[in-house]
């Protein structure tokens, strides 16, 4: 192909008259013997023919010298031969100037890039409340908070913020919208564990309020998609555990032992008041704010006295019903959005310095390599971290195992202990079955009843039991027997009063009978 | 009557060398400004011409050529003899050019979209029955490194040699361009191969 193309640039070469005598000779003698040859010279000159007489020439311009004398004398002087350097000039005239200018004034570039900072700071920092006022932060979150370390941003969505370390020992914070494990009804299964009385109760619930108040005003949102989060939230967290778990070796130091393992140190009273104190105290409030634009550490101090004035204004125009109220109270409900907002911001080079940051689609997680946490001193409590991670899970799960067949009306109960087989309890349930199918509480569609076997099917059973309400699972042997046995009083007082509304009925229809034949006569 | 006649030849042949480029650009540096007009006078056309095949349209010619011919006055008196006094001259033109096309291309690039959409490439329709135009069409889509040897050969008559001197290339490189803009142009006439009878 290359060689047929040279072949064919010499044929050009030779139309445009550029080979020597002897070549152009030689060329001729293969043009005369090759039919392809005189093709493309034929082929050739046909579209120098056509370029040739394609092109017209210009006409002449008259004015053309007139013109340019003019230029010569406008464009002659010093200035247009300098004009084409002004641009370069201008832009080294200006670096000199800069250099010098910095030379002198070292500090005006730093005092820029604060202002600049201090102003995207403030812009960012207008109008933030706390998140959990208007997430409504349940005793439940508080006591979850402490032991999983994960609190509800947005429960609709299933967006909450877990604190963490990674494998350095370094704390990490991340907001999630998914993955979120922790299981439901964890307070309610602890008390139960522990056997609180409903005093004791009250008292965890209102240590657990006690916190409620200032964790709202660690995490603050504003409308501008801003979060930010106080890193003293992780001695909050670490203060919960302390705060509860003293208290529930106080209440019950029996329970409390079956439950944490060996070794397992709770601090005294005293010493959790003052580590209590020393959070709460701390007025280091430097916040990690998250924006749409970056990632950033500042201080900031939330007025919490005039919120709550706010607040508590607020409900009391709703609770005067005034719509107005209403709408401003709702738009107080703040949803961060992990989109790709966020996600630009992996490209910010100004994050190395202070935090690693990853981000996926539904994770945002920030490891704080340069913030510290405020340094409140917990007496070693880090250490026994994975001990009350393990008490946690000696807190009991319930096994109930369905009955299996015709007349066993008997169901087993039992604690399962990590470090025990097990304290199983036996209990004697009155005829359920027949009860709910005499009542029909259930009605045909949801229960599968067996009317040879006289029994609900056991898949049923299970379908059924999903129904009831959750805190049947975390079971308490006493109130479940003052349950049954009140259910059993329902049942018969549910029996009587069919029975009797029987014989009215029937009574009635009797009577019906008679009025009608004494019609007919 | 001798003695005469070599007078009148050497008088013409004086003229003769007057009138040379070279001898032009001499008096020029020597400080005749009038010779300045002379080359002016004698190569504006050809200037313009070439500035016309080389951008492909007529709008800007005169403005480039005022350009080529301020920059020659401007550099007249670094002239080297060196190659000859066009050579030196197309050089500064094709250049010129080149640089009006950078300009464009930057301008276009700040050129809002609207009004770059409304900007629209020659189309050659079929229904053109005028040869000419459509063979003017097709040179304009070839790119400008064929383009210009193709013209300054076909249209300008210029050597390989002066082309290769004009463009800065290679005189192989020149022959390889011309054979391959003609070829390119076979391309884009395919449509119209029975008309051209190609």
């Amino acid at each position: 192909m290359r060689k047929l193309y040279a072949k064919y640039e010499i044929l050009s070469a030779y139309l445009d008259g550029e080979l020597s005598a002897g070549e152009a000779k030689e060329l001729e003698e293969k043009i005369e013997i090759s039919k392809d040859l005189h093709e493309k010279l034929d082929e050739l000159k046909r579209i120098k023919q056509l370029t040739v007489s394609s092109v017209k020439r210009l006409p002449e311009a008259p004015y053309f010298e007139t013109r340019l004398s003019a230029g010569l004398n406008q464009k002659g002087g010093f200035y247009e031969r300098f004009r084409k350097w002004i641009p370069a000039v201008s832009f080294s005239a200006l670096a000199v100037v800069l250099m010098v200018f910095l030379k002198f004034n070292p500090g005006v570039i730093d005092r820029l890039v604060e202002e600049q900072k201090s102003n995207l700071a403030g812009f960012y920092q207008e109008n933030l409340r706390p998140l959990f006022y208007a997430s409504d932060l349940s005793n439940e979150d508080v006591f979850n908070f402490a032991f999983s370390k994960q609190l509800p941003l947005d429960k609709s969505n299933g967006q909450y913020l877990k604190l963490g370390y990674d494998q350095g020992g370094k704390e990490f914070f991340e907001i999630k919208t998914s993955g979120n494990n922790v299981p439901v009804n964890n307070l309610a299964k602890f008390t139960a564990t522990l056997k609180l009385n409903n005093a004791q109760k009250r008292q965890v619930d209102s240590i657990l309020e006690s916190y409620a108040g200032d964790i709202q005003t660690q995490v603050l949102v504003n409308d501008k998609n801003t979060v930010a989060i106080n890193p003293n939230l992780w001695n909050y967290n670490k203060a919960i555990v302390a705060d509860i778990m003293s208290f529930a070796r106080d209440a019950n130091r029996e329970e409390f032992n079956k439950i944490v393992p060996a070794g397992y140190f709770a601090y005294d009273n005293p010493d959790v008041r003052t580590i209590v104190n020393k959070v709460k105290d701390n007025k280091d409030n430097n916040y990690i704010f998250f924006t749409p634009d970056t990632i950033f550490s500042e201080h900031y101090d939330f007025d919490k006295e005039k919120f709550k004035e706010e607040m508590a204004k607020a409900k009391e125009e709703m609770r005067k019903g005034m719509e107005e109220a209403n709408k401003s109270f709702r738009e107080m409900k703040i949803n961060l959005k992990l989109d790709s907002s966020f996600n630009r911001l992996k490209n910010d080079p100004s994050w190395n310095k202070n935090f690693k940051v990853f981000i996926d689609s539904n994770i945002c997680r920030v490891h704080m390599s340069d913030i510290s946490i405020p340094d409140i001193q917990f007496p070693d409590f880090d250490s026994i971290s994975a001990q009350v991670e393990e008490a946690l899970r000696n807190i009991p799960q319930i096994i109930i195992d369905m009955p299996g067949g015709k007349g066993q009306k008997s169901y087993s109960f039992k604690y399962e202990f990590s470090d025990s087989a097990g304290t199983p309890v036996r209990v004697q349930i009155p005829n359920v079955d027949s009860i709910l199918k005499s009542i029909g509480v259930f009605g045909g569609d949801s229960l599968m009843y067996n009317d040879k076997t006289d029994h609900f099917l056991p898949d049923s059973m299970a379908s059924m039991f999903k129904m009831f309400d959750d805190s049947l699972m975390h079971f308490n042997k006493d109130e479940f027997k003052n349950e049954m046995k009140q259910l059993q009083k329902e049942m018969e007082r549910m029996r009587e009063e069919m029975k009797r509304l029987r014989i009215e009925i029937h009574q009635d229809t009797l009577q019906r009978e008679g009025d009608d034949n004494s019609v007919e006569i | 009557m001798n003695t005469k006649n070599t007078k009148k030849d050497l008088q013409n042949a004086q003229i003769l060398n007057l009138d040379d480029d070279f001898s032009l650009v001499k008096r020029f540096i020597d400080g005749d400004e009038s010779a300045f007009a002379v080359l002016v006078q004698r190569h504006k056309e050809k200037i313009r011409n070439i500035i016309y095949l080389t951008m492909n349209n007529s709008n800007s010619v005169d403005d480039i050529a005022q350009d080529v011919f301020l920059t020659v006055y401007r550099n007249l008196n670094n002239f080297r003899f060196e190659s000859q006094f066009t050579t030196w001259l197309y050089r500064i033109t094709v250049n010129k050019c080149k640089d009006y096309m950078r300009k464009i291309k930057i301008r276009n690039i700040f050129t809002p979209i609207k009004e770059a959409e409304g900007k629209t490439e020659d189309i050659i329709t079929p229904e053109s029955n005028d040869i000419s135009a459509i063979v003017h069409k097709a040179i304009g889509k070839l790119p400008e490194k064929l383009r210009v040897p193709l013209l300054l050969k076909d249209i300008e008559g210029m050597s390989y040699q002066e082309i290769a001197e004009t463009v800065q290339c290679e005189i192989g490189t020149v022959k390889s361009r011309i054979f391959r803009a003609r070829e390119g142009l076979k391309d884009i006439l395919k449509p119209y191969e029975e008309e051209l009878m190609l």
